[in-house]
């Protein structure tokens, strides 16, 4: 009887166990990430991350899949199809689109803002900031002036000793290097495919955007910036291929041939021109970017977003937590350049040049600690689509001559403020 | 078999064919247009928040937006690649239609460009259009040795290099050229295989009735073509209407919208910030409309003339 009493508990015990280690393997939960254009390249630092979380939350496992041109498509369809991603890796306006049309999850929701505080600045966290609510945990930032690289040989046949200290030099030198060598000297952002770029140039002189709730870039001296930059764009001091293509793109193509002697940038910039030609990259040289009159620059970063319809909200955000970590971030910034959205990178040890001689190493280190300055500049409008697309058409009209700067800058504003609701 | 088995036996056949033809095709067609009269947006993707019916709305903004009006009236322009096209394939594949040799060469050089990708040929033709470009290059070239003759007499040409795709007046016609270079070598196989149908023995016949090589080509080739030629022009027609791709890539509707065609203001309003699919399906469904009534002027251009001999 007793032996079996002692065979019964014994089976008893072991269906037990098998039965809880089924239930662990089945509690396991699996969220899926979606990244933003950073595979084949970056694969092996995300699934790095990955892994590193998955040993920490041993009953978590993240399925990564990395989306490109297609990727706000292929969201809206997920949503439509009710299997949603848990983690998003969005911009600003996608954030802003996606979470004031009510399908995202507020991150205060799911992260208290002690422990967003302690880990973000404040400023990245207020980027994506949607009618009083957070809806993006700050990822990977940017400086749009950050650091300059310049092209060491073109600068030396132009008979240029040192590189410029504000924008206006940067013009200046841009005249002399054409001259002088038929290369361009700064391409500015005239007017990016996505977005109203040439406001940007606005801002970093100084010059109001929005007044009261209401567009007024369109006083004499925002007349006279535009003026500047046609006469420039005129006598093909800066290409009229930027009406068509975006700068960043056209400035690194032409970089890496030789035919331009500026970039202003991030970092990541110089990762591309370092991959293109080798031998431009060894020429190259970094500073600390010129600003314009005001002194102040313009940024952004991208954001992990939890879409509202994910199964998996409270794993969801404490991945995108870790993913966005110091840690996390200031390995990103050593292999791209990028600008960590996280306190803490400014001191990191790691982000310091350990090779003053490489530009890239440089640039890392001049922009590492540039996280809390990070701005937009200005918050877009509603409806927004529209009203850049009539900016930048007006911009357009200006440069190639169809439009005085004053005319197309009041037909931009009396737009704006007819359409910004 | 019974007459009612062999219906059966036919649909069956037909039944996976109109089944996935009724998933993707007629399905998104009505789904599409039902969508036309909604508000549906971004917001309403999830099911909870439902869309409204809002009638002939979505219309009405399309019919007053300027920017639709310069999409139809570009596209429409966009249509004088067609002829051309035609003209020059059907040509090609008359000459290519030949024993000659190395003609396989030719003929699978002409369609070369249908299958280079367009990101491709996007960098080629940057570097054709572009103010250093080749174009300019060539003329120049040809502005120079104008300008040798001309001096004799005391004159002078000049010549300003320019960007084409950055240029309003040209950047519609210098993506045509593109289109034209792609499509060129696809409709020249359609029509080379329309030829090689044609039976050897009738242009034969004509010859022996001594018809010249010129009227042959107009009295028994080309009819006996109208098939492949309905085929042709419908298929450029309906693709030169719904042009994007070329657009997205070389000039993104600019510069100052002399490119922006009608298919890329339904692809701004679905995908730009608004996520306005009610409205772009509006102005998708006009654009449809477009496109039947050019269909149907193709099939009239097309259609056999009446004999008039057997009235007689």
């Amino acid at each position: 009887m007793n032996k079996k009493l002692l065979i019964g508990a014994g089976i008893l015990a072991l269906t037990g166990a098998l039965g809880i280690s089924s239930l662990a393997q089945t509690q396991k939960t699996e969220i899926e990430f979606w990244s933003w254009y950073l595979s084949p390249k970056f694969d092996p630092y995300l699934k790095g991350v990955i892994a590193d979380f998955e040993k920490v939350n041993p009953t978590i496992t993240v399925k990564l899949a990395d989306k490109q041109d297609t990727m706000v498509r292929d969201l809206q369809a997920a949503i439509a199809l009710g299997k949603t991603p848990d983690v998003v890796n969005l911009w600003g306006d996608a954030t802003a689109s996606f979470a004031q049309d009510g399908l995202l999850t507020p991150v205060n929701d799911l992260t208290t803002n002690d422990a967003l505080r302690a880990q973000f600045w404040d400023n990245t966290i207020g980027m994506f900031n949607v009618d009083g609510k957070n809806y993006g945990y700050p990822w990977y930032g940017w400086t749009d002036q950050g650091v300059m690289a310049y092209n060491t040989e073109l600068l030396q046949k132009a008979g240029i000793k040192s590189p410029p200290k504000t924008l206006n030099e940067v013009l200046s030198m841009s005249k002399r290097i054409k001259t002088a060598t038929g290369a361009y000297g700064w391409l500015p952002p005239i007017k990016d495919p996505n977005g109203a770029s040439f406001l940007g140039q606005f801002y970093l002189e100084g010059l109001a955007i929005v007044k009261d709730g209401k567009a007024a870039f369109n006083s004499p001296a925002h007349a006279r910036l535009l003026t500047k930059f046609v006469n420039l764009m005129k006598a093909d001091i800066i290409p009229q291929d930027l009406l068509r293509k975006e700068a960043f793109q056209l400035n690194n193509e032409l970089y890496s041939q030789g035919k331009s002697a500026f970039i202003i940038g991030g970092a990541q910039a110089l990762t591309r021109v370092k991959d293109a030609n080798k031998d431009i990259y060894g020429k190259t040289k970094v500073v600390e970017a010129p600003l314009g009159s005001a002194g102040v620059q313009t940024g952004g970063s991208m954001s992990l977003v939890i879409p509202k319809a994910s199964k998996n909200q409270k794993e969801a955000a404490l991945f995108a937590m870790f993913m966005t970590n110091n840690a996390s971030q200031v390995k990103f910034s050593k292999l791209a350049g990028i600008v960590p959205t996280t306190k803490g990178a400014e001191k990191d040890p790691d982000l310091k040049a350990a090779n003053p001689n490489d530009a890239l190493d440089v640039a890392t280190s001049l922009v590492s600690g540039a996280g809390r300055f990070i701005t937009p500049g200005w918050k877009s409008p509603k409806n927004t689509d529209d009203i850049y697309k009539n900016f930048n058409d007006n911009i357009e009209a200006a440069f190639l001559g169809k439009k005085s700067a004053q005319t197309a800058l009041n037909d931009a504003v009396a737009f704006w403020n007819a359409n910004a609701k | 078999m019974r007459k009612s088995n062999t219906i059966i036996l036919a649909y069956a056949f037909l039944a996976p064919a109109l089944i996935l033809m009724a998933l993707f095709t007629f399905y998104p067609v009505i789904y599409g247009s039902w969508l036309g009269f909604t508000d549906y947006s971004q917001k309403n993707l999830s099911g909870e928040v439902p869309a409204n019916f809002v009638g002939l709305d979505n219309f009405k903004t399309v019919f007053a937006d300027e920017l639709f009006r310069t999409g139809i009236w570009n596209s429409l322009k966009y249509l004088l690649v067609v002829p051309m096209l035609q003209f020059a394939s059907l040509g090609v594949a008359v000459l290519v239609n030949r024993k000659l040799p190395a003609i396989t060469f030719f003929r699978a050089a002409y369609y070369v460009p249908v299958i280079t990708s367009i990101s491709l040929a996007s960098v080629m033709w940057d570097w054709v259009y572009s103010k250093d470009g080749v174009l300019n290059w060539g003329l120049k070239f040809i502005v120079g040795v104008l300008n040798a003759v001309a001096s004799i007499f005391g004159g002078k040409l000049e010549f300003d290099a320019f960007g084409w795709l950055n240029n309003p007046d040209t950047a519609i016609w210098a993506i045509m050229l593109v289109t034209f270079w792609r499509g060129f070598g696809y409709y020249m196989v359609l029509y080379l295989g329309g030829l090689q149908a044609i039976p050897l023995e009738l242009e034969e016949a004509a010859r022996l009735d001594g018809a010249t090589p010129s009227q042959t080509f107009w009295r028994v080739t080309v009819p006996l073509m109208r098939p492949t030629i309905l085929l042709c022009s419908l298929l450029s027609t309906l693709a030169a209407i719904r042009v994007l791709e070329e657009i997205i890539v070389f000039t993104n509707g600019g510069p100052l919208n002399s490119t922006y065609t009608s298919l890329m203001y339904v692809y701004s309003k679905a995908f730009g910030s608004k996520f306005a699919f009610g409205t772009a399906s509006a102005a998708g469904l006009l654009i449809a409309i477009v496109g039947f009534f050019l269909s149907y002027l193709n099939f009239k251009l097309t259609q056999e003339p009446p004999d008039r001999s057997r009235k007689a």
